[in-house]
């Protein structure tokens, strides 16, 4: 690879970009399975699902520790893949197995709209703190904030 | 590739087939005849949901679909009206009306619960539609 080349990746991993990119991730898919969820409120025997948040929390942490230890050098995105471990994407699971209604299934609207109503602030939140950070990497390149 | 958007929709579509199905119980409340005009109470319809594994994102969130539309076999209600056209001639229901068995509450709360739905999914379609023009703002 040219000098160039790694001029690029270097720009942004030394930034909280990729971090934010997995959090935009995350939080988009677990907005789909949720939606998911709202749609099928009414589906007889219908369990919800979900995506582990903790999880992918856990991941996320292991992963930015394991890059502040290689500071040194420039790292690629590989190392917050989280493709050592388990993928916090093949995690959907049954989010309640014990309380049903009586149509055999344990979908709650309220339970589901306050989970992705925190999703998409979330989301929100990620998305904003990457633009001031895209907003930045403008100021210093056209040296003026 | 579907997303939360078609999810949302499909929902929309089969909460949609269930109002239909309840404003025509609705609407057929007093129906004593049949479509052909032979005197067979209408009988009620509901709709029954099923999740569908062809709305599917890669995460394995589901949408909605109708499964069936049922038709209730349940027995109709008698109404003394021996003037009434449609009126039994003979048998242990002589002079009685058949009308369709359909309960206004049940109904009602059933269209109440539709239309809250059809809200929820409006109101996940919002959210998706904010998520998107958030991630909009990025590249401006």
């Amino acid at each position: 690879m040219t000098a160039e080349g790694k001029m690029l990746p270097a720009l942004f991993n030394s930034s909280s970009i990729p971090v934010l990119e997995k959090v935009v991730g995350f939080t988009e898919a677990r907005h789909n399975v949720l939606a998911g969820n709202i749609a099928n409120i009414d589906t007889p025997g219908y369990r919800a699902q979900d995506l582990s948040p903790v999880q992918f929390q856990n991941q996320l942490k292991e992963a930015i520790e394991t890059r502040r230890e290689q500071a040194t050098q420039p790292v690629g995105t590989s190392a917050i893949d989280g493709t050592d471990g388990e993928d916090p994407f093949a995690g959907l699971h049954d989010t309640m197995k014990s309380l049903l209604y009586h149509d055999d299934s344990d979908n709650d609207l309220e339970r589901q709209v306050a989970a992705l109503t925190k999703n998409q602030m979330q989301y929100n939140l990620a998305v904003t703190i990457m633009t001031n950070q895209f907003r930045l990497l403008q100021a210093a390149i056209s040296e003026q904030a | 590739m579907f997303n939360s958007l078609d999810i949302s929709t499909s929902a929309l579509l089969a909460q949609r087939t269930r109002m239909d199905a309840i404003s025509g119980n609705i609407a057929n409340l007093s129906t004593t005849r049949n479509e052909a005009g032979e005197s067979v109470p209408y009988q009620p319809r509901f709709v029954v949901f099923k999740t569908d594994d062809q709305v599917k994102t890669p995460e394995g969130a589901m949408g909605v679909r109708v499964d069936s539309v049922e038709i209730s076999q349940k027995e109709p209600l008698w109404r003394y009206q021996p003037g009434h056209p449609d009126a039994q001639h003979d048998g242990p229901h002589k002079g009685y009306v058949a009308y369709p068995n359909i309960d206004m509450t049940t109904e009602f709360v059933d269209s109440l619960n539709a239309t809250r739905a059809y809200e929820a999914n409006i109101g996940v379609i919002e959210a998706t539609k904010s998520m998107f023009s958030q991630s909009l703002k990025i590249i401006g």
